[in-house]
């Protein structure tokens, strides 16, 4: 049969992102491929240096669409430790909430996304109705759908009335009613089980060796997860599972995500019903004192990593960022390798790109 | 083949799960909503347009230091001349002013940005002090 | 008078015209329901193809630029000239013995078309859709025949008026034989290329498959050829195993007819909701393991029990 090079991307229906791909095909079958990336490289974390750490959360929100909440989180956690700061309760807890609620956003898209590479456009819309839910209370929360700004150093800005709780509590229940639904589909649907069992393989040891981080780690049997391993407020108080898998292929990630939407609609509830009055947040110095500080949570993707140093003036000297989605990509060719040519949209949309996050 | 029949059996049981959902949607209004040939529905805390109660502002400059986008500009000449000018297509709508402010003066409403092409609308003068004037205010 | 008629207005190419839009719009409609979503407005389909005649017409360089003009024009040819034999409500422009094969053999030519635009293309998309549309013609193409000729066998005749006429003796053909009306339904998917069975061009594989490259009139007609072969098939399936346009006699005929079209529409849109879309060799393990074999015993009980 012959021998063809396909390219995919940097444009192309299956990649929300630019990422440009290289296939050799023989046949229908994937020998090897290259993969580049960069496209959509900002340089945030230089221009980080040159804006004040006021204003660097608002610009390392917009590093990820999805995981907007978190990146901005982690940043604010690592300066405040950096000034030695603690935040309220409350603020944590609020916290807490929107990251869960993130969650719950990035993967109902995510399985939006695969079962629109697949074909199976009903869960898409399915899916994607659901997210809808969850963006209608990230709206009422912060007032906005994807960027929040609800973060500020030293806690949050904005509360939660006890109206506007109840209400949240309601469209939980429906948004629960809807993804066990949703769930019982997907975990049933023999065609999306027949699309996606057997490809995309990444071994525990491949895993680690490529330092995978989040639920494609997790569906290689990693038991690796920042909420548990290195708990902050109010995750220590709270009580939850998390889902792993061993078989490692696409579709074990699919139900370790699908597992994972249902624990953590669990836990906005259990966040909601305990959550402490208090102040909303704690008064921040302007100036940060020399020192250096790291920080981590648990993003939609994975362990996302800050690492911030200051030199005493009123803006940060370095910035490093360590997305999630970084190592799921250079696992990509190693994937790659052996699957048909119809697999490769699966293979792609297995991993849940977000190469905003990769490229930075 | 009878893995084959088999596979064909367990598809027909997956219809058990997908087609009752098929049946609810066709029974329910569409999920979609008409905008804009309807209204957009707004909730309470939306971030929109940025406001200011010009009597209240010092001319301080902590909202334009803090802003992340550079969209808020004081062109000050001494301490009761001054214009602090807003540029509504740089802002990204964090209300990151709004917090800044500690004399509360200029504020985040929740209206609904249109786009437009009236280039007029680039730039606005929120506040426009003079010491002859008392505050006058142009949009 | 009477032939030009029936060649240009009706059954001829005025009336597959609107059908054809009609039906598109029917099914986008069905699956946006399914989807919860509204679904285009009724003049959708028309606004499209407009659209698309009124847009500037690229072949790129190293494309074979006379087949590419051609070959929209050959399978439309092939799909009109189809359109000839096949009755609608009870009018048929020609009928003759053997019409049957006629027809079958026409409406195979646009996915022969189909494959030489992928073929004479440049591109690595077309080439790899045009590759697929092969292999899947050979999945589905054999149990489609064979289950379309299962009615034939039953009403001893090649000529699709008299199989209608032996449907009113006896009963529904659907009715006699349930598991060919399933599998000529499945062929009929594969050949219409709809979801699960749009592997040539699945949209998030091969961008479009054969057809990327092309744009403006051509593709205008590629995408008509396409509707039209809906419309067709669901005829031919209506009149080969629903009997037609005979319910009761006092009924006029083509109001039933119409039902009758619009029923097997919905059940091709309720199938592209359900299931995902097949990879090549699925599908074509299911063409010859599964689907063939049935076709062969619902042959052998057709010639069994009726011969």
């Amino acid at each position: 049969m012959a021998r063809t090079v396909i390219p995919i991307g940097p444009q192309h229906p299956l990649l929300k992102e630019p990422l440009a791909f290289q296939i050799m095909l023989e046949g229908e079958r994937v020998t090897d491929s290259t993969m580049r990336m960069g496209y959509v490289h900002r340089g945030i974390e230089r221009l980080c240096q040159e804006r004040t750490y006021v204003q660097n959360i608002h610009l390392l929100e917009r590093v990820c669409g999805i995981c907007s909440h978190v990146h901005a989180m982690t940043y604010c956690h690592a300066v405040e430790s950096l000034l030695g700061i603690e935040v309220p309760l409350r603020a944590a807890y609020l916290r807490a909430l929107l990251c869960e609620l993130e969650r719950i956003h990035s993967h109902l898209l995510w399985m939006g996304v695969l079962a629109r590479n697949i074909g199976l456009d009903t869960i898409f819309m399915y899916a994607w109705r659901d997210r809808e839910v969850v963006l209608d209370i990230m709206e009422a929360l912060s007032g906005g759908r994807v960027s929040h700004a609800i973060n500020i150093i030293g806690g949050v800005r904005s509360d939660v009335t006890p109206e506007d709780r109840e209400e949240i509590l309601e469209q939980l229940t429906t948004l629960d009613r809807q993804v066990t639904r949703l769930v019982g589909v997907v975990e049933h649907e023999r065609s999306l089980q027949t699309r996606t069992k057997g490809v995309g393989l990444l071994s525990l040891e491949q895993v680690r060796r490529y330092c995978v981080v989040g639920p494609v780690a997790r569906a290689s049997g990693l038991d690796a997860d920042m909420r548990r391993d290195e708990p902050r407020t109010p995750y220590d108080r709270l009580s939850f599972n998390v889902p792993t898998h061993t078989a490692g292929d696409v579709w074990a990630r699919t139900l370790v995500r699908m597992q994972e939407t249902r624990v953590s609609v669990e836990l906005c509830r259990d966040i909601l019903k305990e959550i402490p009055e208090g102040p909303l947040a704690v008064r921040a110095p302007r100036r940060v004192p020399p020192g250096e500080a790291i920080s981590r949570s648990e993003a939609p993707r994975g362990e996302v990593f800050y690492y911030v140093r200051s030199d005493g003036s009123d803006t940060p000297a370095r910035v490093k960022i360590r997305t999630p989605t970084l190592p799921s990509l250079l696992t990509l060719p190693q994937q790659l390798k052996g699957v048909t040519m119809a697999d490769v949209s699966v293979v792609l949309s297995g991993v849940d790109l977000c190469i905003a996050c990769a490229d930075r | 083949m009878r893995k084959a029949v088999s596979t064909l059996l367990e598809s027909l049981r997956t219809l058990a799960y997908l087609l009752p959902q098929l049946g609810r949607a066709l029974v329910t209004r569409p999920e979609t909503v008409k905008f804009p040939f309807a209204p957009p529905v707004i909730p309470r805390g939306y971030r929109g347009r940025v406001q200011i109660h010009p009597e209240k502002c010092r001319g301080c400059g902590l909202c334009v230091r803090d802003c992340p986008a550079f969209a808020l500009e004081l062109q000050r000449e001494d301490r009761n001349t001054f214009k602090l000018i807003y540029h509504p297509e740089r802002c990204a709508y964090c209300g990151q002013c709004e917090v800044s402010c500690t004399f509360g003066a200029i504020y985040q409403t929740n209206e609904f940005v249109r786009g437009t092409d009236d280039l007029g609308q680039l730039v606005v003068t929120l506040v426009d002090r003079r010491p002859a004037r008392a505050g006058a205010q142009d949009k | 008078m009477n032939a030009l008629i029936k060649l240009l207005i009706f059954p001829g190419f005025g009336f597959l015209f609107i059908a054809a839009l009609a039906f598109d719009w029917i099914d986008r409609r069905m699956i946006a329901r399914y989807h919860g979503r509204v679904g285009p407005p009724w003049y959708q389909p028309l606004a499209d193809f407009v659209k698309l005649l009124a847009k500037e017409d690229i072949v790129p360089e190293g494309t074979h630029g006379l087949a590419a003009a051609a070959l929209p024009i050959v399978s439309l040819t092939a799909v009109l000239t189809a359109s000839l034999y096949i009755p609608v409500g009870g009018i048929v422009g020609a009928s003759f013995e053997g019409d049957l094969i006629v027809v079958l053999f026409l409406l195979t030519l646009p996915a022969l078309a189909y494959f030489l635009a992928g073929w004479i293309s440049v591109g690595a998309y077309s080439v790899l859709g045009g590759h697929r549309s092969l292999l899947q013609y050979f999945s589905y193409e054999v149990p489609f025949l064979m289950a379309v000729t299962c009615p034939a066998i039953l009403a001893g005749s090649w000529s699709i008026a008299e199989i209608i006429n032996s449907q009113a003796q006896t009963a529904w053909s659907a009715l006699m034989q349930p598991l060919g009306f399933i599998l000529a339904l499945i062929g009929l998917i594969g050949k219409l290329k709809r979801d699960p069975l749009d592997i040539p061009k699945a949209k998030s594989e091969v961008v479009a498959g054969p057809l990327t490259d092309f744009s403006g009139r051509k593709l205008a007609l590629w995408h008509l050829t396409m509707n039209m072969q809906t419309v067709l098939g669901i005829f031919l399936l209506v009149n080969l195993f629903f009997g037609g346009s005979r319910l009761f006699d006092r009924v006029p005929a083509l109001p039933v007819f119409g039902m009758k079209s619009v029923a097997i529409l919905l059940a091709l849109s309720t199938a592209s909701a359900l299931y995902a879309r097949l990879r090549i060799d699925q599908l074509m393990d299911l063409g010859w393991r599964v689907l063939a074999p049935l076709a062969l015993i619902q042959i052998l009980a057709t010639l069994w029990i009726g011969g």
